[in-house]
C-alpha cells in the first residue's frame, strides 16, 4: 500500500541522519532503490526538499484556491 | 526536518487567468442564485445572503486591501466545478439547468460548512454575525433551497426522471457526509490509540470526499454522462476531497508548529482540536498518547520540543498521503483527458492545470 510505504519512509527519513545526507546527494538514487510506483516517486520527489534539506517553504498549500 | 508546506500559485496559464476565464460563469451562477433567493422573506434572505458572502462562497468579495503571499478564495468554486464539469461532458448543455444543479451544490456546502462551524464551535465570521441559532436555521434553509434548486428545473423542459437521479445523488451524497460528521464527533471522545491512518480517511472520505464526490457526479448527471463517466468523475471527486481535507488537517497542525516560534500567530482552531481530542491525520500519526495531545498547550517548553519532531513528521507524511491522492486524481484526469480534452478553466480550478 503506497500510504504505508510512505509513511515508513517519512519515518526512517526522519530518524535516520545518515539517510538525510544520501537524499541530499542523489535524491533519485535513494528514492529508485525503494521500488516505489511512477506516482509516489513524484510525491517523494516533491518531498525531498523538506526531508533532506530542511528546507522551510511558504506556509501555505492553496492549491483548491491557488488559481 | 523542518517542516515548510508548499504553495502552488496558479494564477496564470497559458497567460489566462482563471479569474478571467470564469468570470461569466460566475455572473450566470450569481443570477440564478439570486433568482432562488428571491421568494425568501427579506430577514431569512439577509441572513442566507451573509452566509453565501464567506470566503470562496458564490457572493464572496476578497477584501480589496488583503495583505496576503495567498490569492483569496475565488467566489463560487464549488459550483463552478459542477458547471465546469457539466460543461465538460456536454458543452451545448442549457446553462440555466446546469446553473441551477450547480446552485444547488454551492447551497449544499454552503449549509454543511455552516453546521460543521457550530459543531466545532468555530469562530468565523459568518458564525459571529449570526450567532449559532440564526445560523442553524440558515443551514435548514440553505439545504431546503438546494432542492429546490434542483426542483425548479422541470420548468425548463427536463426530464422528471433526470430530476429523481439528481435528487437520489444528492441524498446519498448528503447522508454520507452526515455519517462522517457523526463519526468523527463521536472519534472525540475515542481513545487516540484505537484510531488507525485507515479510520482517518475513511471519515476523510465520507465527510470531504462524499462533498466533492457530490459536486463532480451531479455535473455529469445532468449532462448526461454515460454511468462510466459518471464513475470516473465520482471518484475523481472523492479523491480531490480527501486531499483537501488533508490539506487542510496538515496546514491546521503547522500553523501550530509556527505558532511555537511566533506567538502572533492564531492558533485558536488546532488548540480547539486538540483540546477536544479531534482526530485529524496528522494529530492520530503523531500521537504518543491521549493525554499529550489534549494538554499540548499545558506543556512545558522542554516537552514541547520533544512532541514537536513528532508532529513535524506526521505533518510530512499526511502532506505526501495528501499529494499521493492529488497524483491520483491526474491519473484519472489524464484518462479523461484521452476521450476529449479538459477544459483549461477546469483543469486550472482543481489545481491540475
Amino acid at each position: 500500500m503506497e500510504e504505508q510505504q510512505l509513511q515508513d519512509f517519512v519515518h526512517r527519513i526522519a530518524e535516520s541522519e545518515d539517510l538525510r545526507k544520501e537524499l541530499a546527494g542523489n535524491a533519485a538514487l535513494v528514492v529508485s532503490r525503494e521500488g516505489f510506483s511512477p506516482r509516489l516517486v513524484n510525491v517523494v520527489m516533491r518531498l525531498v526538499p523538506h526531508l533532506a534539506m530542511e528546507k522551510p517553504l511558504g506556509p501555505s498549500l492553496g492549491w483548491w484556491w491557488g488559481y | 526536518m523542518v517542516v515548510g508546506l508548499l504553495a502552488t500559485p496558479i494564477m496564470i496559464q497559458n497567460g489566462q487567468s482563471l479569474v478571467n476565464l470564469v468570470a461569466a460563469q460566475q455572473a450566470l451562477l450569481v443570477e440564478r442564485l439570486s433568482c432562488l433567493l428571491a421568494p425568501l422573506h427579506p430577514v431569512l434572505r439577509a441572513d442566507v445572503t451573509r452566509a453565501l458572502q464567506g470566503e470562496g462562497k458564490l457572493l464572496y468579495q476578497a477584501p480589496a486591501s488583503a495583505e496576503s503571499s495567498q490569492p483569496p478564495p475565488l467566489a463560487g468554486m464549488w459550483a463552478l466545478a459542477t458547471f465546469l464539469i457539466a460543461h465538460y461532458v456536454a458543452p451545448d448543455i442549457d446553462p440555466i439547468f446546469a446553473g441551477n444543479v450547480a446552485i444547488a451544490v454551492e447551497c449544499f456546502v454552503c449549509a454543511t460548512d455552516l453546521l460543521d462551524d457550530v459543531t466545532d464551535g468555530d469562530q468565523t465570521t459568518t458564525l459571529l454575525a449570526l450567532g449559532p441559532a440564526r445560523a442553524l436555521n440558515v443551514s435548514t434553509a440553505l439545504l431546503v433551497l438546494a432542492h429546490q434548486a434542483i426542483l425548479s428545473t422541470p420548468q425548463q423542459g427536463i426530464d422528471p426522471r433526470l430530476i429523481l437521479r439528481l435528487l437520489d445523488t444528492f441524498e446519498e451524497a448528503a447522508l454520507a457526509a452526515v455519517s462522517g460528521q457523526h463519526r468523527d464527533i463521536l472519534s472525540e471522545q475515542q481513545s487516540i490509540r484505537a484510531c488507525t491512518r485507515e479510520e482517518c480517511l475513511d471519515i476523510a472520505a465520507a465527510k470531504a470526499g462524499s462533498i466533492m464526490r457530490l459536486t463532480f457526479r451531479l455535473g455529469g448527471i445532468c449532462a448526461g454522462a454515460d454511468d462510466a463517466l459518471c464513475q470516473q468523475l465520482s471518484e475523481s471527486g472523492e479523491m480531490l476531497g480527501i486531499a483537501h481535507q488533508l490539506d487542510n488537517d496538515a496546514h491546521d497542525l503547522y500553523h501550530l508548529l509556527q505558532a511555537h516560534n511566533n506567538s502572533a500567530l492564531s492558533t485558536e482552531s488546532v488548540k480547539s482540536d486538540l483540546e477536544r481530542g479531534k482526530k485529524t491525520l496528522p494529530i492520530v500519526l503523531a500521537a504518543r498518547d491521549d493525554q499529550t495531545l489534549q494538554r499540548f498547550s499545558e506543556l512545558t517548553d522542554e516537552e514541547k520540543k520533544e512532541h514537536l519532531q513528532a508532529f513535524q513528521e506526521a505533518i510530512m507524511t499526511t502532506w505526501g498521503i495528501c499529494l499521493l491522492y492529488r497524483e491520483r486524481v491526474r491519473e484519472r484526469f489524464q484518462a479523461l483527458e484521452a476521450r476529449k480534452p479538459v477544459t483549461l478553466a477546469l483543469r486550472m480550478l482543481l489545481g491540475l492545470a
